[in-house]
């Protein structure tokens, strides 16, 4: 989650709970003032009674009214308590224009509505009279529901504003941090660019920014200076080798060798061109994995593919292998160099790995290229055999073929994976 | 000529040469490079890059501008695609990478001279060998010889080097690269270099190709 996301939702969820909060006790407040003003009325209604009851000694005659009812039953001495009561008012059509509007809903003569009444006494000749005095609460509710609905309205308004402000004002106010996270995303350590200096008057950010800055540049110095150390250890240690070379293919001119003498030369040569292929290897994994390669074409691998096999056709027929291809056509883009080189590392594993008269299987689609191959019939510690100077004690190899495979296919986006199926090895490359 | 600051590498390269007949002169640094190609000419100059007062690239654009024909092969310890396109660009003819087989080395002059001194000329001959070097054919005295393609690169390198003992590391990195980690399987070679030969005897041809102590092969010239 964002963080002005996780910011909004808890800011919104307060803002929510406040605003219900504030409104109930609004709605109390006013309904409690409103229904303070309706026992007034009543109350000066009442009084209106008491004051006709002493003056003509006799019940006042009950008009109909709009809002306002009253009715007097005859009961039991002293047995009615004065007290103000929440009840319903039947309100009775009394025009036609009212009947038509309400017709609808109801096929009555009326209809009841909140009341609010006073029940009361009043003793006249003698006799024990309960009043009650309901006054419609149309009005009061109404003016209520307008409020209420007022209030809502500004309530959500304000809420809207709300998200729209903060939106606009965090999006902007942590715009700094996303360049930030922009540059460093982008940040090649191979790059020759610079992260830019940001210009914020936040000191947070300028605080991140300058050790954003302070660490790239720590890291672009550690990378230049182990970049140069292989480079310089590369070369010195190609020079001796190739004098080394260059002195066994003086000497061989030499003639008249011993059997054991030339024995000897043969696994000097042998070492010699291993120590050789290993430097070479070690520098190509160095260089893939800083992405120093990376003049990249559209390639099409099948061609290219048919061309590696072509290549290795009599090594194939030296060990007897039935190589069965099914292929189809593929566009990649990548760099050519490193394509062959993990096409050969492939196949040259496949073929050292493989007994005399196996069988290897290379498959292209348009999602993988699969090359499975006959082997030791078990299977290989599955993520081992990409580390770096793994390798079976049998293995003529460097012990870093798989893994400047694996970083080829990294460098690429594409991914290397291992399986073993009795009796196939199954190596498989996913393009995506 | 031979460029080049490792004082191990310039004696085994000048030897190899001038036993194979070449006449061949040394420079062991910047200042002594400058100073001989300013004077003579060369059918082919070796240079390395990397030399302790000067850099090698210099050497090559003072070549071109003075428009020298001399052939220029660049061995460098450097196997960036930049340096190699780099020095090919500024005119060399070949780069190669230390470390190289010295019949590698002397594969590669020999189709520099080759190219240089017979312009138009596609024809290798060798006693009762022709080689038609554009068509890419074999001919013992008119009869034409069908070789693969690694076969006919085989032979091609063979007499590029006669009279040495070409090793089978080199044979086997000249054929497949050094990309492709083979080089200690060397059957495949052996079966090469025997059908080579049963192919040139059948066209009449002499056995010129001789094994040399189990270390590798040598052409000779007889």
């Amino acid at each position: 989650m964002r963080l002005f996301a996780k910011y909004n939702r808890v800011n919104l969820i307060a803002t929510v709970i406040i605003m219900l909060f504030t409104g109930i006790i609004y709605y109390q407040a006013i309904s409690w003032i409103l229904n303070n003003q309706k026992d007034n009325d009543l109350n000066v209604e009442e009084q209106e009674i008491f004051n006709y009851v002493k003056l003509n000694n006799r019940l006042p005659q009950i008009f109909e009214s709009n809002d306002q009812q009253i009715t007097f039953t005859p009961v039991r001495p002293n047995s009615v308590k004065r007290e103000y009561i929440n009840t319903m008012y039947f309100k009775k059509w009394n025009d036609e224009q009212g009947y038509r509007r309400h017709n609808r809903q109801h096929k009555r003569d009326g209809e009841f509505e909140a009341g609010r009444g006073l029940i009361t006494s009043v003793t006249v000749n003698g006799k024990y009279y309960k009043i009650l005095i309901v006054e419609s609460k149309v009005e009061t509710e109404d003016l209520i529901r307008i409020i209420f609905f007022i209030t809502i309205s500004v309530i959500l308004f304000l809420l809207l504003v709300l998200m729209v402000i903060n939106r606009l004002i965090l999006n902007r106010l942590w715009k700094p941090f996303y360049s930030i996270m922009n540059e460093l995303r982008l940040f090649n350590i191979a790059d020759n660019n610079e992260i830019p200096k940001l210009d914020t008057a936040i000191d947070e950010f300028r605080e991140l920014n300058r050790a954003v800055l302070a660490m790239t540049a720590k890291a672009k110095y550690d990378y230049k200076d182990l970049k140069t150390f292989t480079e310089n250890a590369s070369h010195e240690l190609l020079t001796p080798i190739a004098v080394i070379n260059s002195k066994l293919d003086t000497l061989i001119q030499t003639e008249n060798f011993s059997e054991r003498q030339s024995k000897i030369l043969s696994d000097l040569y042998g070492a010699v061109s291993r120590l050789n292929r290993l430097n070479q290897s070690l520098l190509l994994l160095v260089k893939i994995e800083n992405r120093l390669l990376q003049d990249q074409e559209m390639i099409n691998f099948r061609e290219l593919l048919e061309e590696m096999i072509a290549q290795f056709e009599e090594i194939f027929q030296d060990k007897n292998l039935k190589v069965t291809c099914t292929l189809s056509d593929k566009e990649i883009y990548a760099t050519r160099y490193l394509v062959e080189i993990l096409l050969s590392n492939l196949i040259s594993n496949a073929i050292r790995h493989n007994y005399n008269g196996g069988k290897i299987n290379i498959n292209l689609t348009d999602e993988s290229l699969v090359i499975s191959n006959t082997g030791a019939d078990l299977a290989l510690p599955d993520e081992k055999i990409f580390t770096r100077f793994h390798k079976s004690s049998a293995s003529e190899g460097s012990g870093l073929g798989l893994t400047i495979s694996r970083q080829i296919c990294e460098n690429f986006n594409f991914s290397l994976n291992y399986q073993f199926q009795s009796p196939f090895h199954i190596f498989t490359i996913e393009f995506k | 000529m031979v460029i080049e600051d490792e004082e191990g590498l310039r004696e085994s390269i000048e030897e190899y040469f001038s036993e194979a007949g070449n006449v061949c002169e040394t420079a062991g640094g910047y200042q002594s490079a400058m100073a001989k190609i300013n004077l003579y000419r060369y059918d082919c100059i070796l240079l390395d890059i990397t030399l302790p007062e000067g850099n090698g690239m210099d050497i090559l654009k003072t070549l071109k501008e003075n428009n020298y024909p001399d052939g220029v092969l660049i061995i460098s310890a450097k196997n960036s695609l930049d340096d190699r396109l780099n020095g090919l660009n500024l005119g060399a003819d070949d780069y190669l990478v230390k470390p190289f087989h010295l019949s590698e080395l002397m594969a590669r002059v020999s189709a520099i001279v080759r190219r240089k001194t017979f312009n138009g000329s596609n024809l290798l001959l060798f006693n009762e060998l022709t080689i038609d070097l554009l068509a890419k054919e074999v001919k013992v005295r008119d009869i034409p010889v069908k070789l693969t393609r690694k076969e006919y690169a085989l032979l091609l390198y063979f007499i590029a080097n006669k009279g040495k003992v070409v090793s089978k590391n080199a044979i086997a990195e000249h054929l497949w690269g050094d990309g492709i980690d083979m080089a200690n399987n060397f059957d495949f070679i052996y079966s090469h270099i025997k059908n080579i030969r049963k192919k040139l005897m059948e066209a009449g041809s002499n056995d010129y190709i001789q094994a040399a102590y189990g270390m590798g092969y040598k052409f000779t010239e007889q």
